[in-house]
């Protein structure tokens, strides 16, 4: 029973540092620009795509690809910043709102014409395994959950440690105050959609690497995304990575124990049972 | 009559003899498919497609159908149904309102072919189904309706039996069991392995977007069972496979999904592969295939640049049907002539699949066709067919007739 229950939440773990990464993507730019940007997992999933297209397509090995998609990704939302979303910053929230549906319609068919409809897996060639007792882990899962602690780790010191991350933190407070304070405030929404977009990919390349890419992919993943903001707390980083992990290991656990019918709705379930006892999420701030 | 009357009327008369001549000498038919283009059920519904039009394209060069006088080139107009019901609807209500097609193939996905089918008895149209597994597509006694493909349960009891005389007793299955089919051919092994003291002691499920299956096999593990039995489209399948091999789970591996070598190994590896038995209609495996089998796999690589489908053929098949029913009945406007007539004919010779009539007929009186069913496993790389599964399909034939 006790190696189950370390099994189910190793299982848990790697799922749950996706969920991190796509949650501290969009909790970035809901809580410092207001927007529920719903296209974040398409446009993690052509993040993912690229990958694929270089490694399999172009013959880059796995470690040169990922950079490149990364800089892509950070391009990307400078552009989906500047296109889709700058022209609406000032209107009413709903004009957001609708770019991002119509955004992730747009990411979605692109991805379709781009890559097919096929299902594809991110080529890795790590395929050992790695025993201890009773429990087994794949290094791929093990390396995911590496790279999801560094991003996390890198992320956190950006924002925490940096002149550029004062400023995030500081617009996200009160944008009037960090105006008068000099803070450039027209670049801080870039910043935050290139950091965010970089982070989606990340996520994009390791749910390519360890499950698979495939049209709709992203769609569930941003649910899970928001489903993860919510749980954590709106707005809050630590929040998004304790949402995240607890998210994770609660499907697997809820799968391995109760019932893999009722994966999703289980997990949905303990959002709000915790909800209910703390409305503000688990780490986010009471009104 | 005045003579140049009676000249125009001689050259009118000549001009509309021509004409018709002409119009019997060839006709354009048009047939429609509904399949999935696009989604998860696409691995079935595009190489189906691919069949249809491939078949299409060998009989126009061939010189069309010959019915009575005249002679039809076919046409294929495919739409995506995206293995969704309400799509497959509006798929099939576009080719028969707006295109006015007669005839409809492809239906690869049972949720999808089961809305078509709620109505289809109501149209003078004849619908051809393919990989479609669901039973009870069959069991309505739709009058224009036909199957090529066995229902699923028809394959699940030789399954079980198989399963049974390898004797392992308790078995975990993991599955797209919330499918009326997948669970119909898990319930009909279930009824084989209890004949010899086995059990099923896990239903574990998978939807067709899970690509995670750790938790469920994790679970099963720990029931330590001696098989697991995995049913379900091949994309989540072969997650399944390669996910097991992972947990080190080192038993043997059954399943039911009809997937080729090429959908699998984009998942797994041939290493985490090996040695799974995929126990299924027989379909297309080039080892076991006839002749018709092997030059259908060259022709379609060839005009497609990838493998067919195991299933695809069943789709192809369907187009050689038809054809042999029209050139029965001499008419293609006579839908409800061509649908009764393809329920007498033979098997015809340009079929793929290996085919068990039933007194004769390629459909029994159901609409429904028999395939042989075959136990292929994993080996070094490819499916290899290790031995035909025993099935009686007159048997079943008379066991449908008594559903409902």
């Amino acid at each position: 029973m006790l190696i189950e229950i370390l099994q189910q939440t190793i299982n848990g773990l790697a799922i749950g540092g996706v969920y991190v990464l796509i949650a501290l993507g969009l909790t970035t730019v809901f809580g410092i620009l207001g927007i529920a940007h719903f296209a974040h997992g398409s446009i993690s999933m052509s993040g993912g795509y690229l990958t694929y297209f270089l490694v399999t397509g172009q013959g880059l090995p796995v470690l040169a690809a990922i950079p490149i998609a990364l800089a892509v990704g950070v391009l990307l939302g400078l552009l989906v910043e500047m296109l889709a979303y700058r022209p609406v910053r000032h209107a009413n929230h709903i004009n957001a709102f609708i770019v991002a549906l119509g955004l992730t319609m747009m990411v979605e068919g692109l991805n379709l014409q781009l890559f097919g409809h096929e299902q594809v897996v991110i080529p890795t060639g790590l395929g050992r395994i790695i025993r201890l007792g009773g429990i087994t882990m794949p290094e791929l899962r093990l390396y995911v959950i590496l790279a999801a602690i560094v991003l996390v780790a890198a992320m956190m010191i950006f924002v925490e440690r940096t002149k550029t991350g004062q400023a995030i933190r500081a617009v996200a407070e009160n944008r009037d105050a960090a105006i008068l304070m000099g803070v450039n405030v027209q670049m801080i929404p870039l910043i935050v959609f290139g950091m965010s977009t970089a982070l989606g990919v990340a996520a994009g390349i390791m749910v390519g690497a360890l499950f698979a890419i495939a049209p709709g992919i992203g769609e569930g993943l941003v649910v899970k995304g928001f489903a993860v903001l919510i749980l954590g707390g709106l707005g809050s980083f630590p929040g998004a990575i304790l949402g995240g992990t607890v998210l994770g290991i609660t499907e697997s656990i809820a799968a391995g124990f109760i019932s893999s019918a009722y994966k999703d709705v289980i997990a949905f379930v303990v959002m709000i049972l915790v909800l209910l006892i703390r409305p503000q999420g688990l780490l986010g701030r009471a009104p | 009559m005045p003579k140049h009357l009676l000249k125009f009327a001689g050259t009118a008369l000549a001009l509309i003899l021509a004409a018709g001549t002409a119009s019997a000498a060839e006709k354009k038919l048009t047939i429609g498919v509904a399949d999935a283009l696009t989604g998860g059920g696409a691995v079935y519904g595009l190489p189906q497609a691919n069949a249809v039009k491939m078949a299409a394209e060998e009989i126009n060069a061939a010189g069309g159908i010959k019915a009575g006088a005249d002679t039809y080139k076919l046409d294929v107009i495919a739409y995506d149904d995206k293995a969704n019901p309400t799509e497959a609807t509006n798929a099939v209500r576009k080719l028969i309102d707006r295109d006015g097609v007669k005839y409809i193939l492809g239906f690869c996905c049972s949720g999808s072919t089961s809305a078509v089918a709620s109505f289809i008895g109501n149209e003078k149209a004849v619908m051809l189904v393919g990989n479609a597994a669901e039973r009870s597509i069959t069991t309505k006694k739709i009058p224009n309706l036909v199957r090529t493909r066995p229902p699923a349960d028809y394959t699940g009891a030789a399954a079980g039996t198989f399963i049974a005389r390898k004797g392992q007793k308790r078995i975990a299955v993991l599955g797209a069991l919330d499918v009326g089919f997948y669970a119909q051919y898990v319930d009909s092994v279930e009824r084989e392995i209890k004949k010899v003291g086995g059990e099923i002691i896990a239903r574990e499920v998978f939807s067709l977007k899970d690509r995670d299956m750790s938790p469920q096999l994790t679970k099963i593990r720990g029931l330590n069972p001696d098989a697991i039995l995995v049913v379900g489209y091949v994309e989540p399948a072969a997650f399944v496979y390669r996910q097991a091999v992972e947990l080190g789970m080192n038993i043997p591996r059954y399943g039911f999904t009809s997937g080729s070598e090429e959908q699998f190994l984009r998942v797994t590896t041939s290493e985490q592969m090996e040695g799974v038995w995929d126990l299924r209609p027989t379909e297309l495996t080039l080892e076991s295939a006839s002749k018709n089998g092997v030059a259908y796999h060259a022709n379609y690589t060839k005009k497609y640049n990838a493998s067919p489908s195991p299933s695809s053929p069943y789709a192809y098949d369907q187009v050689y049907a038809l054809k042999a029913a029209i050139e029965t009945v001499g008419k293609a406007e006579d839908t409800d002539a061509v649908a009764k007539a393809l329920r007498t004919i033979p098997v015809p010779a340009q079929v793929v699949m290996q085919y068990q009539p039933v007194d004769g007929k390629m459909f029994d009186a159901n609409g429904q066709g028999y395939t042989s069913n075959g136990a292929f496993q994993w080996q070094k790389g490819k499916w290899v067919f290790v031995e035909e599964l025993p099935s009686d399909s007159k048997a079943y034939s008379q066991f449908l007739s008594t559903l409902q």
